[in-house]
């Protein structure tokens, strides 16, 4: 396996959000602060990386026939570990992600990486793709933060950067999530185009 | 694969195979099992005494004369009955030199966009004595203003003004009684609703 193509999927070419449009839910729902994003896209990528790790390791001895239902238990064995660590050492970040947390046992890239890649590929392959892949979700998090956080509510990290009466408040909530990820789908569409027609 | 399911034709499972299936998955999920386990019994302690920090610091809010809170008091029928709609969560007796100064009641009201987990503090005359929210899901910049006792147009905190407020007051209205923040009408008819069900669970208590 080829780490450097595999880096470059992760964060642009196969981008989990932007290009495969899994996990949008949580990118909308919790990306109002650069902490939460930064918890958010830390945990998935813990996560991910390892149960891409075991899964890769029992593939061979996983009948075909329940390979979905071992995937969930393995996912939410790793969800509920990180949920509990979270509770009880950072509980600050535990309880502004909420349910979000829990949540991930049926995030769609999780799941997806198990089925795509790490179900047919080694372990080293897989413990890769889980980091660039967990990389590619955290910094389309941190993007979708740092604009919403700034602009819907003038700060960046908790310190006030715009005046308060200044900031877009819509941003913030739902409807800024959705509008925010339609931008950045079609800047992320556009320049992908872009660097194939140069091709 | 040679078990492969063709479609349309009629299953054939080899029981062995099915065995297979069923203790691969019991082992998996075995194993799980005992991971958590063991992940639950290092943290465990240290959730509960991360919660118990948090309750005193909310009770501390609402209850400001007492030095010490008693363990959750048993909640009985006639208490979650006064609650009514609201959900009681939890009831502690505070206490200032061993003497009881009152409860700090837990309750969960229903705000705009979702519950409103809030601790209310009562002392020994039925009068409120503090409101804070434990946990919310408002809507940020509007219901928050409630949350965050933000002032109403009368000055005074959305929140603060449940203070000394007692169950001979009469029922506890948003518009005639209790001043709302303008556009965050329902989070502050939700917060009220919490007020009013302590004050109902204190008057039962005595």
């Amino acid at each position: 396996m080829n780490i450097g193509r595999q880096l470059k999927e992760g964060l642009i070419t196969q981008n989990p959000v932007l290009v495969q449009m899994l996990g949008l839910c949580s990118t909308m729902a919790i990306t109002t602060s650069i902490m939460n994003g930064l918890g958010m896209g830390v945990s998935v990528l813990i996560i991910l990386t390892a149960s891409n790790v075991v899964i890769s390791a029992i593939r061979k001895i996983v009948p075909d026939k329940i390979r979905i239902a071992m995937f969930i238990v393995v996912i939410a064995g790793f969800v509920t570990c990180v949920d509990l660590l979270l509770q009880a050492f950072v509980p600050a970040i535990a309880e502004s992600l909420g349910v979000f947390i829990p949540l991930i046992v049926v995030n769609c890239i999780i799941l997806g990486r198990a089925e795509s890649f790490s179900y047919k590929n080694g372990v080293a392959g897989s413990f890769f793709d889980g980091i660039f892949q967990g990389l590619g979700y955290t910094l389309v998090l941190l993007a979708m933060c740092f604009i919403r956080e700034l602009l819907g509510a003038g700060t960046l990290a908790g310190f006030r950067i715009i005046p308060e009466q200044f900031p877009i408040g819509v941003l913030t909530l739902p409807v800024g999530g959705f509008l925010v990820l339609g931008f950045l789908i079609a800047a992320m569409q556009w320049a992908l185009s872009k660097s194939k027609e140069g091709k | 694969m040679s078990n492969d399911v063709k479609t349309k034709e009629k299953v054939h499972m080899d029981p062995q195979y099915i065995i297979k299936l069923t203790v691969t998955l019991l082992v998996t999920c075995m194993v799980v099992a005992a991971a958590l386990g063991g992940v639950n019994a290092i943290t465990a302690d240290k959730i509960a005494a991360t919660n118990w920090a948090k309750t005193v610091e909310a009770m501390k809010k609402v209850a400001p004369d007492a030095t010490d809170f008693s363990d959750p008091l048993p909640i009985t029928e006639d208490m979650t009955a006064a609650a009514g709609s609201v959900a009681l969560d939890s009831v502690y007796e505070a206490q200032a030199g061993g003497q009881s100064v009152g409860y700090a009641i837990k309750v969960v009201a229903s705000g705009s966009q979702g519950k409103i987990e809030m601790m209310v503090g009562v002392d020994g005359e039925g009068a409120v004595t503090g409101v804070s929210i434990v946990k919310n899901s408002e809507t940020a910049g509007i219901g928050s203003k409630v949350m965050n006792n933000e002032n109403t147009a009368k000055g005074v905190g959305v929140l603060s003004q449940f203070e000394g407020k007692t169950a001979a007051d009469g029922a506890l209205t948003v518009g005639s009684n209790v001043d709302a923040i303008s556009g965050a009408t329902v989070s502050t008819r939700g917060v009220t609703n919490g007020v009013s069900a302590a004050l109902a669970v204190a008057g039962v208590m005595g």
